[in-house]
């Protein structure tokens, strides 16, 4: 019988208890995997699988928690051989019964990016080549998971490389309802579901009352069948014995099925007796399905959004007509990115859109690279972006999280490409009411093509509810009629079709003074008329200010409490029009933990950077560049003001976070320089190009951003490749930026052979070599565990103890 | 069983400077700040086993032999502050270094003070033993790779979420593995010095050739 006959024809499916409980009662040793008994003691193994059957289990893990290669180094069989062995040894178990085997994938054992330093795209392969060895298995089970994407890795090796086999998927929770790695159940339970696994649920970690809340939290969020698989209570400490008997182990179960429990066995402590007892126990119950919470929701792998009101996408991810953008594409900047999508949240912001699409650069790779970056600091679910279905698929892979598609028209390229990505990774999509004949005039026309997208997408399996039609805002300068057919077929989609609505909403002002008015008035129009994804800037106070009163008028927001919190302490801007001061990001400029008096004669430049006062110094560096050119301010006020500063902490009086408050302030100071040398065309501010990058298997690198920050406000151009950093990545940039400086960190005694190995690299190209068959590229390393002599040895240029000793180096290289 | 009601910031001080930096009130206003952050993150957690001498699978290296002489068990313990640690420090690298520094420096102490406390939490189970300090794989010429010994033997990964990389690093980052000898006789006293501190890499005294004198 096959997984899905069983499923249908049983109330309950009975799973196994803990095999790892079972080989320790016996008593037989093996090596740390205790895979390999698969291959040293079949039979036992056999025997155990047996004795749940014999309980009473329709299904049974195989023994390969642990069987992938990273777990299996040196333990002297493939992960092949232990695959196959171990499920041979499970199917001996089922002769002549209708019991099911199933490959048992556990976690790797390395955390992935961006906690750790496994890619996505390595644990990926990793369980790849356990379902290339699946062929026995009648279904994959992938268990025991605290971190969403690695499951989702599991999911889609198993998906491509054990196509056709059922999927299910537990996640190991705590109380709090969360995973060691913060992803909450209800993301889990969304991001899974959209993953297309046949069943899902929760493992291991506690007893079935205290899964009972999270098992419940997963269940509004998905229609597919529930596991539940607790342990058997807390493990004694020093006797190990599992608190929980198996009568009171089966009693919980039976209480919990009415959340949707279909799935049922045992995990860590549990035996073929809990089994037995839990079978009897459901012998007169019936399967309840749980019911799903209405309406689409997003979510990112801590964070869920319903779209059950408007809700904000922040848009500024994206580098049409932005400049410094641009730039920071341009020079892997990512750091600017990953700025740009907390200040939009802390703006107000609760879906954040991802666009990196520029000619020159590979957009594919970028996207990656930048959903990567953002998804490790930032919650907020979001909006991948591109009109590349290759980078969209690419995207929708690397995303941790259920994302919104944007977008898919209603050309047929664009539906039979797009839509099916959609289906693929469970996502949600925003269709465009545009296609071969480009964007209708009429609202009809519109209305028609927003019908043909959702019966494709229909057609494809993808829900309705999951589809936001933008009616496309057209400027209102040029055709000024064109407004009122974007409302009406906004109103028309929403009211006939059903469909949540998103609308991109600043194009209505181009060419018009004062845009900020027109675009809050259209966007209070428009969501009169149904608009629930407002693409705006967030950090517009006037629209962000917008959707929520309008959240209040219309009863959405309940007591005006979100309202309330993100204005009560709103103070109206001054008179003159200068817009209110943002709530400072980071320590409030009164808050800075500088008392150093007034220096006497610095000039109020000088002193807003010693004292570290990021808004005094751009107003300064304002003022001063009225009467003095931007290259004199730095080189005669911003570097000798850092100067002091860095001196006063070589000499023990002030404290490290100060030294970088005074950076910070130079960098406001910089910036504001920087736009004046853009606008006048003056000359490049930049003394000097250098690479940062923290050593290959190093993961400490938050010196190595200490040291970014000096050298940013010293005027270098930073090249921050980031940390776990390969050698040939260093020696390729080099080539490729025609640097003159490297800087490398590493923090443990095991990473400094990486430092040596890169060294070496940098030495041995010939392109970086001058005529004399010296090397062109000066290295500057430092880091805990680096000592002169050290740095000596393996033959580097400087050694720098601290940032203030690399910038002191760089001034040496660059002669400044 | 751990609870980390308060952090010891003059240790925390001890990394962001050295002693001759006069405080002054709005560094006292950032610590507030930061300590009370890195007090809601931290999920502190810890995993302990206690072994009995001899362990083959525990030595390795003349230190540790040493470091365990005349003991009859040892007590492999695995401690982490979270992940959630590290997120913030990532969030906080991009919003605003300076705050970052103190941050990072004040769960360096926390993670300490998690270990101190299951020093305390060892002497009520065992009273009558005599306890070595804590030591740790990477000390002396004690291989770092015997990190996976640890967290193998005490299911860390599975348990509380801790593993380490291909470099033996933990991850997540503020965490701990260590091994404390106990005896049923008084141990000599052994200095600890810096090879065995968990604070090593990020010391300012060690950095300018000094000593914190622990």
């Amino acid at each position: 019988m096959d997984f899905k006959t069983l499923l249908n024809e049983r109330e309950f499916l009975f799973l196994d208890g803990a095999t790892g409980t079972l080989i320790q009662k016996s008593g037989v040793s093996y090596d740390h995997n205790p895979e390999t008994l698969n291959m040293t003691h079949p039979d036992l193994i056999t025997s155990f699988h047996r004795a749940y059957i014999d309980a009473g289990s329709d299904l049974v893990y195989a023994n390969t928690f642990g069987a992938n290669s990273y777990k299996l180094e040196g333990c002297g069989y493939t992960t092949d051989a232990i695959i196959k062995a171990a499920l041979q040894n499970a199917k001996a178990a089922t002769e002549g019964t209708e019991v099911l085997v199933a490959l048992d994938v556990g976690p790797i054992g390395q955390l992935l990016e961006p906690a750790g330093a496994l890619s996505f795209e390595d644990a990926y392969d990793l369980f790849a080549e356990e379902m290339d060895a699946a062929d026995e298995a009648d279904v994959i089970v992938i268990e025991t998971m605290t971190d969403l994407y690695e499951a989702k890795a599991a999911v889609l090796a198993a998906r491509e490389h054990a196509p056709g086999k059922p999927i299910l998927v537990t996640m190991t929770f705590e109380t709090t309802g969360r995973t060691f790695a913060g992803v909450s159940a209800e993301a889990a339970a969304l991001t899974l579901s959209g993953l297309g696994v046949s069943a899902l649920g929760v493992n291991c970690s506690l007893g079935p009352k205290d899964l009972e809340p999270v098992i419940e939290r997963m269940s509004h969020y998905t229609d597919l069948p529930l596991i539940f698989k607790p342990n058997a209570g807390l493990p004694d400490p020093n006797s190990s014995e599992y608190d929980i008997v198996p009568q009171e182990f089966a009693d919980a179960v039976r209480s919990i099925t009415k959340h949707g429990l279909k799935l049922v066995g045992g995990c860590c402590g549990t035996t073929p007796e809990y089994i037995a007892c839990m079978k009897k126990a459901l012998a007169d119950v019936s399967y309840t399905p749980q019911t799903k919470e209405e309406g689409p929701v997003v979510c990112s792998a801590s964070t869920i959004v319903h779209i059950n009101g408007p809700r904000i996408i922040g848009e500024r991810i994206n580098p049409t007509g932005k400049k410094l953008f641009k730039k920071a594409l341009q020079e892997n900047n990512i750091d600017y990115i990953l700025n740009q999508a907390l200040s939009q949240v802390e703006a107000g912001a609760e879906i954040l859109d991802v666009n990196v699409g520029l000619p020159e650069i590979d957009e594919k790779e970028m996207m990656v690279k930048v959903l990567k970056a953002i998804q490790g600091v930032c919650d907020a679910p979001l909006q991948v972006d591109s009109t590349k279905p290759d980078v969209l698929e690419a995207a929708l892979r690397a995303y941790n999280g259920r994302p919104i598609v944007n977008s898919v028209n209603g050309e047929e390229k664009s539906l039979s490409t797009v839509l099916p990505l959609v289906k693929k990774y469970g996502a949600t999509v925003v269709g465009l009411t545009l296609d071969e004949n480009g964007i209708p005039k009429t609202a009809e026309e519109r209305f028609q093509i927003a019908k043909r997208i959702v019966e494709r997408a229909e057609a494809l399996g993808i829900p309705r509810e999951d589809v936001f039609i933008d009616c496309l805002t057209l400027t209102v300068s040029a055709e000024q009629a064109a407004c009122k057919e974007t409302l009406e077929g906004l109103h028309r989609v929403k009211t006939e079709l059903g469909c949540k609505m998103a609308l991109g909403v600043s194009n209505i002002s181009f060419g018009l003074p004062y845009r900020e008015l027109v675009n809050s008035t259209f966007l209070t129009m428009a969501l009169e008329e149904g608009l629930d994804l407002p693409i705006i800037n967030p950090n517009v106070d006037s629209m962000t200010g917008a959707v929520r009163a309008f959240r209040v008028l219309r009863g959405i927001d309940e007591n005006s409490l979100d309202y309330i919190s993100s204005y009560q302490n709103y103070t109206p801007p001054a008179a003159g029009g200068a817009a209110p001061a943002a709530p400072a990001s980071g320590t409030p400029a009164s808050n800075a933990p500088t008392d150093t008096a007034e220096t006497a004669g610095a000039s109020p430049l000088q002193n807003a950077v010693l004292k570290g006062l990021k808004t005094e110094g751009a107003n300064a560096t304002k003022t001063m560049l009225e009467s003095k050119d931007p290259l004199s301010i730095v080189n005669e006020e911003l570097i000798p003001a850092l100067d002091k500063v860095g001196a006063d902490f070589e000499a023990g009086k002030i404290f490290l976070p100060q030294l970088i408050q005074s950076a910070n302030a130079a960098q406001e100071c910089f910036t504001v320089i920087k736009e004046e040398i853009a606008r006048t065309g003056s000359g490049s501010v930049s003394k000097g190009k250098v690479i940062l990058a923290t050593v290959k298997g190093d993961i400490h690198d938050i010196g190595k951003n200490i040291v970014k920050v000096l050298l940013d406000n010293y005027g270098y151009t930073v090249i921050d490749l980031g940390r776990d950093v390969d050698p040939k990545l260093i020696v390729e940039t080099a080539l490729k930026e025609d640097i003159e400086a490297v800087g490398l960190s590493a923090l443990m005694t095991t990473t400094l052979s990486s430092m040596e190995e890169t060294i070496a690299l940098l030495r041995k190209e010939p392109a970086l070599q001058n005529a004399d068959g010296t090397s062109k590229v000066n290295v500057m390393v430092g880091g805990a565990v680096v000592t002169p002599d050290y740095a000596e040895r393996i033959g580097a240029d400087f050694y720098c103890r601290d940032a203030k000793a690399t910038v002191d180096a760089c001034k040496s290289v660059f002669k400044n | 069983m751990i609870r980390l009601e308060a952090l010891d910031r003059a240790e925390a001080v001890r990394y962001l400077g050295d002693a001759r930096v006069q405080m002054n009130s709005a560094m006292e206003h950032l610590l507030d700040e930061c300590e009370e952050q890195v007090l809601r993150v931290a999920e502190p957690k810890f995993l302990y086993k206690v072994k009995d001498l001899p362990c083959p699978g525990l030595m390795a290296g003349n230190d540790i032999a040493e470091h365990l002489a005349g003991c009859s068990k040892a007590v492999l313990l695995a401690a982490t502050l979270g992940t959630g640690i590290d997120r913030m420090l990532r969030v906080e690298q991009v919003k605003d270094m300076s705050r970052a520094v103190v941050l990072d420096a004040l769960a360096s102490v926390a993670i300490e003070q998690v270990c101190r406390q299951f020093d305390e939490f060892l002497q009520g189970e065992f009273p009558d033993l005599f306890q070595t300090f804590r030591f740790s794989p990477g000390y002396g010429d004690y291989p770092i790779a015997l990190q996976k010994y640890f967290l193998t033997e005490l299911d860390a990964p599975k348990k509380i979420g801790l593993t380490t990389n291909d470099n033996f690093l933990l991850v997540p980052t503020k965490s701990v593995t260590a091994v404390t000898g106990l005896s049923e006789t008084e141990l000599p006293k052994r200095k600890r010095g810096c090879a065995s501190c968990n604070l090593r890499g990020s010391c300012n005294y060690r950095q300018r050739g000094d000593h914190c004198g622990f």
